[in-house]
């Protein structure tokens, strides 16, 4: 640490060593205590739980930028020591190194209110309970400036405004985030340690707007369930590890979601350790070996997990926040948290609730008299519409889709020598036969593609492939042949693509040119979703990327928000605004979610495709094959899916003949 | 067991039983169809039971000469199959040898093997319900209703329900009984049909207050097993499940008989559909009925029908909204369409009446179209706000309500 303590100055162009003023030093202590509002926040915070507080506001004002201010009822500090308050190594929690062995308390470096006004406008302001006269004390500092401490009135406990963070570090201040991310990353803190602290009454205040008043002396579970939001109360598991470890020096309990609500980051994901929140990557990996199988890769389950272990058997001081720890025994920790999540799910029912359907089939867009709701009489004959999926997609393409070929037909064809008898060959086989390249016009005017098809399959004639059928493969693959080989297509992949493509037209383009947004159903009553508070409040930020897609919604308490309108096509895709709505709140919690950015919207309309595309798995028939194959010809990008995999690969003839031994 | 059955009969019963028999179960006994000869005073009978353990059918079929009474269990698809191809024979027999089961027709003999008939899940019984035997939960209210008027509510409601929602209350439609009115009601979270009736009178015990959620499949199959409008159905409701017990007309179950045994067995129900209820609540569906309608349409329902088929041709399934456009000058209304890069259309239609400001609205054809289908009076009201409120459509009486949310246009 001396080190830090040097620089190099420069004088007359000559860089000499010299010491660090004392301010610098604590900036640049700050800068690995305080890296952000939350991170005062949660010293804070942390002073007052040590404090022993029965209740703890916390008030921010933009997203904390401007101001934090944690107020407690708890033991206060005496008049003669706030000054060592602010100073730095000063702390009343440890007394020497022995001490370091056996932490118990949230601080203990000492550096905390010494590092944050060395940034800021601080003003703290305390009276314990045995006070002189019953007043109070407060103290102000900014920068290296401390003022005298000076009388002031008050209730038993302390409280702590911090305000205009990084006001004498613009660089700092400059790699802020918006008020609403930070804000968002103060809400984190505060929950997690009101979720560590359940016998603590919390109350959270940001500009004025509560964000959630929690009772004190709360059960663990209570408090959990009013955190991640009582609506999700049936879908979450009780764990305990008492059964076992406890001779190993290890006590837990906790609360884990049924894989359904797992979420697309692992911000649903709480641990704490001894009562403090813990980010570690091997209870992190214990947990998503619990849910191996259960969950899609990608996704992290739900699970708040409190660990209470014996101070000696963990080091805390490996990390300045001390979200890091290591664990003496790693592997005892390991197994411990990996068997109790094990155990508390296989005890549950994990089985969806939603029945099976046997009617659901392939999707209802690939249904050709469902597409047409002049049909949907039941007592009426359906007339199959065979364009009914191909007007799905953003350009019009010319000819119907008929069956495959027979070979019968093929060869009165040839026979015939007349290509013009050929219209009904289906476009795919004509695009699969004489290759990408040349069907780039294809759709540009239905009646040219239809002469256009008719060239091109004379073309086709002079080559000895005869017909192409495409095959599906465990109701996931299409596998067909081309000019070059074999092509093997991952049918949702592909539809993915192509669902993707057309959103992203659909709401970019003008509406003369088949833009125009999303057609959206409005709903009888609001499809309420629930999620903590910090989720819920970044809705307004969100609205207007809802409003180009469609959805409408309103928040309806602090944790839980209500849909009034979605997508049409989404819910005739089966996608339920409760689920696709939790899962849009999980991708926007993500930190380099700008709403207001194409990025952001191409995320979303990626999700919209994901969940609306054909899955692998369904069974689709001949025509939605040569269908989607055709489509895979006719959308731009199609190679890939927007997640970047591949949509098809290709065997070529030359590989199959070295594969056979032929050359 | 030996039978000889009516081929007609046998084949109408095991259609429909095999109707709630689940397709893929791990339990074989549960893919089964059970059939049981009895020999009774009453006369020969054999019963057909299925379950899919949540919806259980129950039938009897009085076509038959029991020779021996006996029981089996077969498998429903097989069994159906077997029927339905014996097509040109008026008679089949069954006759069980163990699980075997031979089933011979005039040139063909089947043998099927079966399950044990004692793997077949012991079906909820409606008489020990009704009667309030021991063992049997206890039903908390009975009463009957003429089937025509019954299905006429199932009919107008079970179209509106949610397919495969997590919201399971409305996977199902809500039955309400108090006092002297009757009502159903079915919502998807977009459009809710409400229909009410008058309570038919309460057979046995007094009928009390009733008010549960019944599957749509328990529902679908109801609607199959009516004869006649004219049969009586008698429901009975408990904490877990409701019945309905299908009886024939004037079979001497209602009214004189009163003859001991003889009677009893005469008023035997046809069919018995027990299925268990969905749990949960209903959403609060009387908020959401709007009272201040201030634009009010009438018109044909088979020329708004018409119209709206009309106007759907040119949507899709992403754009499916048809722009209605209600002009009180010249009682018209204009339906007009449009599909991106497909086409758009326009439809005229005249109304018998308009009273209040010009509106346009759009709604998702299929929502009108599905309750058009179901009302049978020859004028609809159509009763409107705003083009971001709900539409109310209902018939002359009020007996019938359908509340459907619009849709917002792409622009």
């Amino acid at each position: 640490m001396q080190v830090a303590h040097i620089g190099y100055t420069s004088v007359e162009g000559e860089r000499r060593i010299a010491r660090l003023p004392a301010l610098v030093v604590n900036q640049i202590a700050a800068g690995e205590v305080v890296e952000r509002p939350a991170s005062v926040v949660k010293e804070l915070v942390d002073n007052a739980i040590d404090a022993g507080s029965r209740r703890i506001v916390v008030e921010l004002e933009q997203g904390g930028i401007e101001l934090v201010r944690v107020t407690d009822d708890g033991s206060g500090i005496r008049e003669e020591d706030i000054t060592l308050a602010l100073a730095p190594h000063a702390t009343s929690k440890i007394r020497s190194a022995e001490d370091l062995d056996s932490i118990s308390t949230m601080g203990f470096r000492g550096e905390a209110l010494a590092s944050i006004a060395s940034v800021s406008r601080v003003s703290v302001r305390s009276r314990t309970s045995g006070s002189v006269g019953g007043g109070g004390v407060q103290i102000d500092a900014e920068g290296d400036r401390v003022d005298p401490p000076k009388p002031a009135a008050g209730p038993v406990g302390t409280s702590v405004t911090v305000r205009n963070l990084f006001f004498n570090t613009p660089a700092r201040r400059k790699f802020l985030r918006t008020p609403n991310t930070e804000q968002g990353h103060c809400v984190d803190v505060v929950t997690n340690l009101a979720m560590a602290h359940p016998a603590i009454g919390f109350t959270l205040r940001t500009d004025g707007r509560v964000v959630f008043d929690l009772a004190p002396d709360q059960s663990p579970k209570q408090r959990v369930l009013d955190l991640v939001g009582r609506e999700l109360a049936e879908q979450m598991l009780e764990v305990n590890v008492d059964r076992f470890d406890d001779v190993r020096g290890l006590a837990m309990w906790g609360m884990v979601g049924l894989p359904t609500i797992a979420r697309a980051n692992a911000r649903a994901q709480h641990v704490f350790l001894n009562g403090r929140p813990i980010r570690d990557k091997t209870i992190q990996h214990a947990l998503r070996e619990a849910y191996r199988g259960l969950i899609e890769p990608g996704r992290y389950p739900t699970a708040v997990l409190m660990l209470v272990m014996d101070p000696r058997s963990v080091d805390v001081n490996v990390h300045p926040a001390k979200v890091e720890v290591r664990f003496r025994d790693q592997s005892m920790v390991h197994s411990a948290v990996l068997r109790s999540v094990r155990e508390a799910l296989r005890s549950a029912d994990l089985t969806p609730k939603v029945a099976f359907n046997p009617n659901s089939g392939p999707s209802s867009m690939f249904r050709p008299d469902s597409a047409l709701p002049g049909s949907l009489g039941a007592h009426r004959p359906s007339t199959p519409d065979p364009q009914a999926f191909v007007r799905f997609f953003h350009r019009p393409h010319g000819g119907e889709v008929a069956e495959p070929l027979s070979y019968q037909v093929l060869k009165t064809t040839l026979s015939s020598g007349n290509a013009d008898q050929a219209v009904d060959v289906p476009d795919s086989v004509v695009a699969g036969v004489t290759g990408g390249d040349r069907v780039e016009t294809v759709g540009e005017h239905a009646s040219q593609a239809v002469e256009h098809d008719r060239g091109e399959y004379d073309q086709s004639l002079a080559t000895p492939i005869p017909v192409s059928r495409v095959l599906q493969v465990h109701n996931s693959y299409m596998v067909t042949q081309d000019d070059q080989g074999i092509l093997i297509v991952d049918q949702h992949a592909l539809h993915e693509r192509v669902m993707f493509e057309y959103l992203l037209h659909r709401i970019t383009a003008a509406s003369g040119e088949g833009g125009g947004g999303l057609e959206s159903q409005r709903l009888l009553v609001p499809a309420v979703v629930g999620a903590e508070p910090r989720r819920i409040a970044r809705l307004g930020e969100l609205r207007p990327l809802l409003a180009r897609l469609g959805i409408e919604a309103e928040q309806l308490s602090p944790s839980s928000l209500g849909v009034q309108a979605f997508p049409s096509f989404l819910y005739e895709r089966g996608v339920t605004p409760e689920e696709f709505l939790a899962d849009l709140l999980d991708r926007a919690d993500a930190d380099d979610f700008a709403p207001e950015s194409e990025s952001a919207l191409h995320e979303v309309l990626d999700m919209m495709s994901c969940k609306a595309a054909v899955k692998a798995g369904d069974r689709l028939s001949e025509r939605e094959l040569a269908d989607l194959l055709k489509l895979r010809e006719a959308v731009e990008r199609s190679s890939n899916c927007p997640h970047g995999r591949p949509t098809s690969i290709r065997l070529t003839i030359q590989e199959l003949e070295k594969r056979f031994g032929r050359s | 067991m030996k039978v000889i059955c009516d081929r007609g009969a046998l084949l109408d019963a095991v259609n429909l039983v095999a109707a709630v028999v689940p397709q893929r179960t791990p339990t074989p006994a549960l893919s089964c169809v059970k059939i049981v000869a009895t020999k009774g005073p009453g006369g020969a009978q054999l019963t057909l039971s299925g379950s899919d353990a949540e919806t259980s059918l129950h039938l009897t079929v009085t076509a038959v000469d029991v020779h021996q009474p006996g029981e089996a269990a077969l498998p429903a698809d097989k069994l159906r199959a077997i029927v339905a191809a014996e097509d040109g024979e008026p008679t089949l027999t069954l006759e069980t040898d163990g699980d075997l089961c031979h089933i011979r027709g005039q040139n063909a003999h089947f043998r099927v093997y079966g399950y044990p008939t004692a793997d077949f899940p012991p079906l909820p019984d409606f008489a020990a319900t009704v009667a309030g035997s021991a063992g049997a939960e206890p039903a908390k209210s009975v009463f009957s209703q003429p089937a025509g008027l019954l299905l006429d509510l199932v009919q107008k409601t079970t179209f509106a329900t949610a397919r495969e929602t997590s919201r399971y209350a409305i996977n199902g439609v809500l039955l309400k009984r108090e006092g002297k009115k009757m009502e159903m009601v079915a919502t998807d979270g977009r459009r809710l049909a409400l229909c009410r009736a008058s309570a038919g009178g309460a057979g046995g015990k007094d009928a009390g207050s009733v008010s549960c959620i019944v599957p749509t499949k328990a529902l679908n199959i109801l609607q199959k097993l009516a004869v006649s409008e004219d049969d009586t159905v008698r429901v009975a409701v408990t904490d877990s499940r409701i019945f309905f017990a299908f009886e024939e007309p004037a079979a001497g179950g209602g009214g004189g008989g009163g003859k001991g045994d003889k009677d009893k067995h005469a008023s035997q129900p046809r069919a018995v559909l027990t299925s268990t209820l969905v749990e949960g609540t209903f959403p609060p569906y009387e908020d959401v009925i709007p009272k201040d309608q201030d634009k009010k349409v009438r018109a044909s329902r088979d020329t708004l029908t018409s119209a709206v088929r009309k106007a759907s041709v040119l949507t899709n399934e992403e754009s499916r909204g048809v722009r209605m456009t209600f002009s009180g000058g010249d009682k018209r209304l204009k339906l007009s369409s449009r599909a991106p890069e497909m086409g758009e259309s326009e439809i005229g239609v005249d109304l018998s009446a308009y009273e209040g400001d010009d509106i346009e609205i759009s709604f998702n054809p299929t929502f009108l179209t599905d309750v058009l289908k179901v009302v049978s009076d020859d004028e609809v009201i159509f009763e409107l706000k705003a083009p971001n409120k709900p539409g109310l459509i209902k018939t002359q009486g009020g007996d019938f309500l359908y509340v459907v949310m619009p849709v917002n246009l792409a622009t």
